[in-house]
């Protein structure tokens, strides 16, 4: 075997590089996202797209537009990142994106309005929620088709998986308890009520009788073991032991707890009372109240970073600060005037939210220590919600 | 051709090698790094392989833009990709499996091959062409397909039958930032020599609303431009036994005063709103009869005349300031916005009693015209002024001004829930003499269902200084009947430079029936000494029904 010359070796050199450059090219034509955790998918309810921006360049990458009176509600990615789902509110179907090329690449008949989802923690179940058809559409992401529908809950909102996939959790907004679904079979196994009506609620119809305003979502702890689930109309939290499936306590909370947030270090969990205009910060060693902090009306979302809880006040354009470390208010960070704020996601590093801004269309990022904000205009029309891969603040209204 | 067979190997050649650059690249940065993120894991896990090749007509020339189809036969996931001038197609990044590949041609499926098997990091070269025998090939593909369709419309028109919703596109106006140049041309986006300037624009957006939802919408959009209403009406009564002392007057009496605010409230410009309340009141309450130093049923200060309707206020409240800033303007009750404590601040649901409802040091008597300003920086800490007519029959307000400073700071100390703490400083020249007072206010959770007050306040008089004190305890959820209810226990001493004293203790327990009925009971004792020797002391059981809507 000889050796190859200098000469032809930098020349041979030189024509990979430029073969691959070529190659990388080509290869690029098809690939519009190489890493999923680069970009923010932004869910637009009336130009009825999923649109991704680039995390670094704030750029717009792409979009996929679902067909007229879609209006997406939430927007999520498969654990393992191939696939990026949202349920069309308003057709019925759940809508399946390749991440890589940006093809919507299957549309599945669900349930009446499916809203908020989850996937299972190996990526193969895609359980989305129909509140109005009181059901759960259940999701294959091997074979990309609707296997089951799971029927018996009452207007189903969030889904929460336990860490090692064997069973799901409904937040009901129509009823006061939480349903156990048994992944394996997809079946509804029971009902945990969080905590019973008062007495005294047969003298007062106008709210007890008129709508129930129940559990939103069943929250995790940091260790999956317990699960927080706030009630509406009886202003409590209840923990759920997830071995046991049964309530271990009870924690009052302000008036109309809209649902409950969980910190990222998992020693509080924020409910946003919209009843009293109040925050409760919920002690996870103690399971009590630590503090009740005054914030703003009509609260969306509650997103950590920086050692401190931002909380959305949808209608007054203001985003309430608060330091996790004294339990105390740290400001406020106005956004606009006149302006309608959705929900936001946190980045992976918890240095950045992204702010969906609807009014405006766009997306309000904001520096978690400098309280900065950075505006991306026009993202889509009405953007309802943002998400990001892996981010702990993966939420929607 | 053969040239075009060697540039393609050149190109596969090149794929490689940049493949093996990638590789070798990824080899040294994983090397130097620590080990990648979960996520990074699983997406190298998603390996894709490719389809390539070129579509030609029955004469052997390339077929210009047309679209051929992957669908990947076990979900069904779909790719497509267009050829181009020479009739060449790729798909570069499809998931590894099965594939159905499809052409269709004005409408027609012009051909159709099932089961290309994909790879992980693999290309296969399909070369189509376009024929009679591929076409007829396609066609039962197509009867199929047709009879899939049918079986869609008619889970779709199931769909349609269970959710009517009304589908006309929706419109609506947005203030938006243009640019206007010289010309008054007006340009989305900055130009050279465009000015900014702001416009208002409809625009029209595909929003499928129900018919439930457009109504509840109509409803709010109306009740933002009307005027609200709110009452907040309570009837108490209160029956006073004597325990000490020799008067005798008001011995086994009983008392009932009703009340009734009528609330105005009106949206007038950006963060600016007007209101207005308006009471009246009719009965006898223990104050005609008992005369203690301080009110033994806080309504009885919003007493002017029995069965008259009295405007205790009217005014203009604006936020400045990134709404950091409050202004309120008019008739006021400027002690309402002061020492507001959490636990004994509201005669309509918590303590009875004046002297556990407000500090009686602040020493203003009646409303009037002010203006009340606060700041609030939402970091916990408060800073507030006031300044108001202190005696309505002056003719000016120079020699009737009455002004009220406080800062207050929100925070929880010592591993406790969150307590505010409050200080005070006020000034009346309504007398010959600038009278002045100072006080404090503090609430402080223990628990979530435990709080303690306490008040203190000091004023100068024309015989040396008055002090009034007031400390209690509150208690929600936990020790309660229902989850809504609230009572507490509360103490209270005022001291003056004339030798009067008063000695006050009450306790009550609030049932919160609905959202908008509260029923408490009431005990109060009330220990009195006007003079050295004289001394008298009641017990006063009492009821209040209240109701806020």
């Amino acid at each position: 075997m000889s050796r190859p010359r200098p000469l032809s070796l930098a020349a041979g050199g030189l024509g990979a590089v430029v073969l691959a450059a070529l190659a990388s090219g080509l290869h690029a034509q098809g690939v519009k996202i190489s890493d999923p955790t680069s970009v923010v998918m932004i869910v637009n309810r009336d130009s009825n797209d999923i649109a991704f921006m680039d995390i670094k360049t704030r750029k717009m990458v792409g979009s996929v537009f679902l067909g007229n009176n879609v209006n997406p509600h939430m927007v999520m990615m498969s654990p393992d990142g191939r696939y990026v789902v949202t349920g069309g509110t308003r057709a019925n179907k759940a809508f399946i994106i390749d991440t890589r090329t940006l093809q919507l690449v299957k549309v599945i008949p669900t349930d009446i309005a499916p809203e908020h989802l989850a996937f299972s923690p190996d990526s193969r179940w895609y359980y989305q929620g129909n509140p109005d058809g009181d059901s759960i559409s259940v999701i294959d992401m091997q074979s990309l088709s609707k296997i089951k529908t799971i029927p018996g809950f009452v207007e189903p909102l969030n889904v929460t998986f336990l860490p090692d996939g064997s069973k799901a959790y409904v937040g009901n907004y129509g009823a006061h308890w939480v349903g156990v679904v048994d992944v394996r079979r997809h079946e509804l196994l029971k009902k945990i009520q969080i905590a019973e009506v008062p007495g005294v609620a047969k003298l007062d119809p106008g709210k007890y009788l008129s709508g129930i305003k129940g559990i939103n979502i069943a929250a995790p702890s940091y260790d999956g073991r317990y699960l927080y689930a706030a009630d509406s109309d009886l202003a409590v939290v209840g923990v759920i032991d997830t071995r046991e499936d049964k309530v271990v306590k009870v924690i009052r909370v302000g008036r109309d707890p809209w649902r409950i947030y969980m910190s990222h270090d998992g020693k509080y969990g924020i409910t946003a009372n919209n009843g009293d205009e109040t925050i409760s910060i919920i002690d996870t060693r103690t399971n009590s109240v630590a503090a009740t902090l005054e914030a703003g009306p009509d609260m969306t979302g509650v997103n950590f970073a920086g050692g401190k809880a931002f909380v959305i006040s949808s209608t007054s354009g203001f985003v309430y600060v608060y330091d996790m470390q004294s339990l105390k208010p740290a400001g406020r960070i106005k956004i606009g005037t006149n302006i309608q704020l959705e929900t936001a996601t946190t980045d992976t590093a918890d240095q950045k939210i992204y702010l969906a801004e609807s009014t405006n269309h766009e997306v309000v990022i904001i520096d978690a220590k400098t309280h900065a904000i950075e505006r991306v205009r026009n993202v889509g029309l009405f953007p309802w919600g943002t998400h990001i891969m892996d981010s702990k603040d993966n939420y929607c209204h | 051709m053969h040239d075009r067979v060697r540039l393609r190997k050149i190109i596969k050649m090149c794929t490689d090698l940049a493949r093996v650059a990638a590789a070798l690249v990824l080899c040294g940065s994983t090397a130097a790094a620590q080990p990648p993120a979960m996520p990074a894991q699983m997406n190298m896990a998603d390996h894709r392989g490719a389809v390539t090749g070129r579509v030609r007509n029955a004469s052997g020339a390339g077929v210009v833009d047309a679209t051929v189809t992957a669908v990947h036969a076990e979900n069904g996931a779909q790719f497509t990709a267009t050829t181009d001038a020479e009739g060449a197609y790729a798909f570069e990044a499809l998931p590894i499996g099965k594939y159905d590949l499809s052409i269709v041609l004005a409408g027609l499926t012009a051909f159709r091959q099932r089961g290309i098997d994909v790879a992980a990091d693999r290309s296969v070269q399909v070369d189509i062409v376009l024929n009679a025998a591929s076409a007829a090939q396609a066609a039962e593909g197509e009867r199929l397909e047709l009879l899939q369709k049918i079986a869609t419309l008619e889970q779709r028109i199931s769909d349609l039958e269970s959710t009517t919703v009304l589908s006309e596109p929706e419109t609506r106006v947005r203030r938006v930032e243009v640019f206007v140049d010289d010309s008054g041309n007006e340009h989305d986006e900055p130009v050279p020599g465009a000015k900014p300037a702001v416009t208002y624009r409809r625009e029209r957006v595909y929003r499928r609303q129900t018919i439930s939802e457009k109504i509840e919408e109509a409803l709010e959009e109306a009740g933002k431009r009307s005027v609200s209403v709110g009452v907040d009406a309570a009837i108490g009564t209160q029956v006073a036994g004597r325990t000490q002392g020799l008067s005798s007057l008001a011995h086994n009496h009983a008392y009932a005063l009703a009340s009734a605010d009528l609330f105005f409230t009106a949206g007038l410009a950006q963060n600016t709103l007007f209101f207005a309340d308006i009471v009246g009141l009719s009965g006898s309450p223990p104050d005609a009869e008992i005369p203690t130093l301080t009110l033994l049923n806080g309504y009885t200060a919003r007493l002017v005349r029995q069965n008259e309707l009295n405007l205790r206020e009217a005014w203009l409240r604006t936020e400045l300031f990134g709404q950091r800033l409050a202004l309120t303007a008019g008739r006021l009750d400027l002690t309402n916005y002061f020492d507001a404590n959490a636990v004994a601040n509201d005669e309509s649901t918590q303590f009875l009693s004046d002297a556990l409802v407000n500090n009686q040091m602040l020493g203003l008597a009646s409303n009037g015209t002010g203006v009340a300003a606060e700041f609030d920086a939402k970091t916990g800490f408060r800073f507030k002024f006031g300044l108001q007519q202190s005696n309505t029959e002056a003719t000016n307000l120079s020699e009737s001004m009455y002004t009220l400073t406080e800062a207050g700071y929100t925070f929880t100390p010592l591993a406790l829930p969150e307590g505010t703490y409050r200080v005070w400083f006020r000034t009346d020249n309504s007398s010959a003499t600038t009278r002045k007072g100072i006080g404090v206010s503090v609430d402080q959770k223990l628990s979530p269902a435990v709080a303690l007050f306490g008040r203190y306040g000091t004023q100068e008089g024309d015989l040396g200084r008055d002090h009034f004190y007031s400390a209690g305890v509150g208690f929600q959820s936990g020790l309660i009947f229902n989850p809504q209810d609230t009572w507490g226990v509360g103490y209270a001493q005022m001291e003056l430079a004339s030798g009067e004293r008063e000695k006050l203790a009450e306790g009550f327990y609030n049932f919160h029936l609905t959202e908008r009925l509260r029923l408490s009971f009431h005990l109060t004792h009330v220990l009195d000494a006007p003079g050295v020797d004289a001394k008298f002391g009641y017990l006063l059981p009492g009821v209040r029904l209240q109701a806020a809507f």
